[in-house]
């Protein structure tokens, strides 16, 4: 199996001082005395992955970046220079800046190497980078080291990626959706701190299993999960086709719209009536003079990033005022089981703490699993 | 069709197989009980359902031949056609005077209740709410019935009302929720008074899978005495191939629920009556359990006896509130690799492994038994420890 692994060797150096990311503000960190944090963790990773997983490491060839981009990590830890081939070498390294050029280049190297895996070492702008180049082509596992880590892609600690790389190694993980955020550089010009939705991508996760005898287990797909969730969304639209829906950002939605021939924004919000699109990528302007000639309406969400939020990430067009509007009970939240398994806890932060206080007293929402299935989910703010 | 053959089911259990998904038949050579005789081998048993050690009682045994002389070996017909016989309907009658309920039926199984009532009791427009860790034939009943489901966090009262919550605003016709009595894998208890009382606070009606409570809670007589609930849990079932040391499913309620189940579910119409003697050997295991009562108190001085010293040697015992006692050992190679090493030693017992608990849950079942003694529980105690400290365990 081969593995791209790049390490961006900065990420997550503004952390420490103060800084919300290094993306641009590089020198400054340094002035302000910030270290390189990324190659250790990247350290931490491998070496969890070659002391408690020995018996995978013959089947791993690493598709790698000179120096601090990967191969160095790689030595350190133990991995043998033999199993290593650079598919990238920047000029950059000498002045231990490298910049979102070179993860870009580097990911393009590992595209044409055919690499089954990519995991990398940095936060959500470094997801950013690599997605923009493999898109959903390439499975990604990020070993957390930003400052920013919103994205869905990334494993829960340093130590936790490396088990992940060995078990997907094995076949015991399987791929699914996940969104790829970052702060909204926009809104952050302006002094606001909120994150978007930027991309999706392909992750890896612990797959669902079935049970199909006493012991014997079956995996199923998130695809057959995805069309129960699907037939189920069906039937809702079918059964109060006087309506108006509007569908929520991500992968998940976007799945559901595909199945059901609607038209649909994956990183943004749709309105649908009786199953048709008669609002594309609406902002919130747009959906509150939609809104105001319908009687009801209701939306249609899933669990966004890492954190598993449902208001506020990727979705800022549903303001606080829209949301009051739409009413708790007129949210569908919909999720594969693998999806919740990574994000056990829903999320809000409208901006507005009176109505984040009302979803938190709220505590739990049932969230849809599968055809006319649900299940509790407990949700809270920031 | 690509696959003319079934030579593919070769290929299809290999993975099974290569997984640890299969099974390897262990053959008893003799009676069911403490001490039995596995492969060649002579084990104490720690991985039946055998908790009164009723399955050898000469009460049982004597009852089973006097049926076969008077009944014959079979009931020749399916149970509405002409296969219930005036036995069968005594254990009916019998069922229903020691669960304290109005009525009862038996099944084939306790499988076959599941599967078959639930699917009767619920339909569009209905509700079934279903705690996560429910047993397998009754996930298989629910995914057959055409009612919304919703699933609770086990044994989590405040999702489980939040559930009920939500469902009182939907107006559905009808939510029914369902709990095992004891959970096999874990062997704690369900909050039955809390489950009961939050149903009826929204109006919802019970269904409570009684399989390892049987014999077992309530002085023998299961979940709804030991809960004082006989009348208000509105579906029982259990099964008497547990506790009882017999045979079947049974299912018991009101007078009509009952006749509703046994009119509608396929299992029970379309299967033939389960053998005579197999209901004589129901009838007497209830019988053992009025008779002698030191027989559960025996299981649970044991139950307890054994949690207590299997704690004191550094095991996780989990949540048991009953004569299921897992020790947890986290790896489900570990746990596998400790069954075989006890096996070795003497000792039969199950390995629990993933995905059938949580991957870092896998454990060793241990199966508690009226019948042993304190010297057969230490001795399996000092194989714990001997070879826990070789696993690194403890």
């Amino acid at each position: 199996m081969k593995i791209g692994f790049i390490v961006n060797p900065i990420a997550g150096m503004g952390g420490r001082v103060g800084l919300k990311g290094t993306d641009g503000v590089y020198d400054e960190a340094v002035n302000l005395g910030a270290q390189p944090i990324s190659s250790e963790k990247a350290l931490i990773a491998i070496k969890t992955l070659i002391d408690d997983y020995p018996e995978v490491l013959d089947d791993i060839k690493w598709i790698s970046c000179a120096g601090s981009m990967g191969k160095n990590s790689l030595i350190n830890a133990g991995i043998n220079e033999e199993k290593i081939h650079v598919a990238y070498a920047s000029d950059s390294f000498d002045a231990g800046k490298t910049s979102t050029k070179d993860t870009v280049k580097a990911c393009k190297h590992f595209v044409d190497e055919d690499v089954d895996l990519l995991v990398f070492c940095g936060g959500d702008g470094t997801a950013r980078d690599i997605v923009s180049m493999v898109k959903k082509n390439v499975p990604i596992l990020g070993i957390p080291s930003g400052v920013k880590m919103h994205s869905g892609v990334f494993a829960v600690t340093a130590h936790a990626a490396g088990p992940m790389i060995a078990r997907f190694v094995k076949g015991e993980l399987r791929t699914g959706d996940a969104e790829i955020m970052d702060l909204d550089e926009t809104l952050y010009r302006k002094g606001s701190w909120k994150v978007r939705l930027y991309d999706t991508a392909i992750a890896i996760n612990e797959p669902t299993y079935v049970q199909v005898g006493k012991a014997s287990f079956a995996q199923i797909n998130d695809d057959e999960i995805k069309n129960d969730i699907t037939d189920h969304i069906e039937e809702e639209l079918d059964n109060h086709s006087d309506t108006l829906y509007l569908f929520g950002s991500g992968g998940t939605i976007d799945y559901i719209a595909n199945k059901l021939s609607i038209e649909n924004t994956i990183l943004g919000i749709d309105a649908i009536y009786k199953k048709k699109n008669i609002g594309k990528d609406v902002n919130e302007q747009q959906l509150l003079t939609l809104m105001d000639s319908y009687d009801n309406i209701k939306v249609i969400l899933s669990p966004i990033g890492a954190q598993g939020f449902i208001f506020g990430r990727g979705n800022l067009q549903l303001s606080p005022k829209i949301i009051r509007k739409i009413g708790i009970d007129n949210i569908i939240v919909v999720s594969t089981p693998s999806k919740l398994k990574a994000t056990p806890v829903l999320r809000v932060d409208t901006g507005d703490e009176a109505l984040d206080k009302m979803f938190v007293d709220y505590e739990m929402m049932l969230v849809v699993i599968g055809y006319r299935m649900s299940r509790v989910v407990h949700i809270t703010s920031i | 069709m690509k696959q003319k053959t079934t030579a593919f089911f070769k290929d299809e259990f290999n993975d099974l197989d290569e997984k640890g998904y299969t099974w390897t038949i262990r053959r008893l050579e003799g009676p069911s009980k403490p001490h039995v005789t596995v492969d060649g081998k002579k084990c104490i048993m720690l991985a039946s359902n055998n908790y009164l050690n009723l399955a050898n009682h000469p009460n049982l045994r004597k009852a089973a031949i006097e049926a076969v002389e008077k009944y014959g070996a079979a009931a020749g017909s399916d149970w509405s056609i002409a296969g219930t016989m005036d036995v069968h309907q005594e254990l009916f009658d019998r069922i229903a005077e020691f669960k304290n309920t109005e009525s009862a039926v038996t099944f084939q199984t306790g499988f076959a209740v599941n599967a078959g009532v639930i699917p009767q009791l619920a339909g569009k427009g209905d509700i079934l709410i279903s705690d996560e860790l429910n047993h397998g034939s009754i996930i298989d009943g629910v995914r057959l019935t055409k009612a919304d489901r919703a699933i609770y966090g086990h044994s989590n009262m405040g999702e489980l009302e939040k559930v009920l919550k939500e469902a009182s605003k939907k107006e559905y016709r009808r939510a029914i929720v369902i709990t095992d009595g004891v959970f096999s894998m874990d062997g704690d208890i369900a909050k039955m008074d809390e489950i009961y009382n939050l149903a009826h606070e929204y109006g919802a009606l019970t269904y409570v899978d009684d399989a390892h409570g049987e014999g077992v809670l309530g002085n023998g007589y299961g979940i709804g005495k030991e809960f004082d609930l006989e009348k208000e849990i509105d579906f029982q079932m259990g099964t008497f191939s547990k506790g009882f040391g017999g045979f079947g499913g049974m299912f018991a309620g009101s007078e009509y629920t009952v006749k509703y189940a046994w009119n509608t579910a396929r299992s029970w119409l379309l299967s033939a009556a389960f053998p005579p003697h197999v209901a004589a050997v129901n009838l007497a295991a209830m019988d053992v359990v009025e008779k002698e009562p030191e027989r559960v108190k025996k299981l649970w001085d044991n139950a307890k006896y054994f949690k207590k010293e299997i704690e004191s040697l550094g095991f996780d015992t989990g949540y048991s509130q009953t004569p299921i006692i897992p020790a947890i050992v986290g790896d489900s190679k570990k746990a596998q690799t400790l069954a075989n090493m006890m096996y070795d030693e003497g000792i039969f017992a199950l390995a629990i492994v993933f995905p059938m608990v949580a991957r870092d849950k896998a454990r060793i079942r241990n199966q508690m038994n009226a019948g042993m003694t304190r010297e057969d529980l230490d001795t399996i105690l000092r194989v714990y420890e001997k070879l826990g400290k070789k696993l690194d365990l403890i």
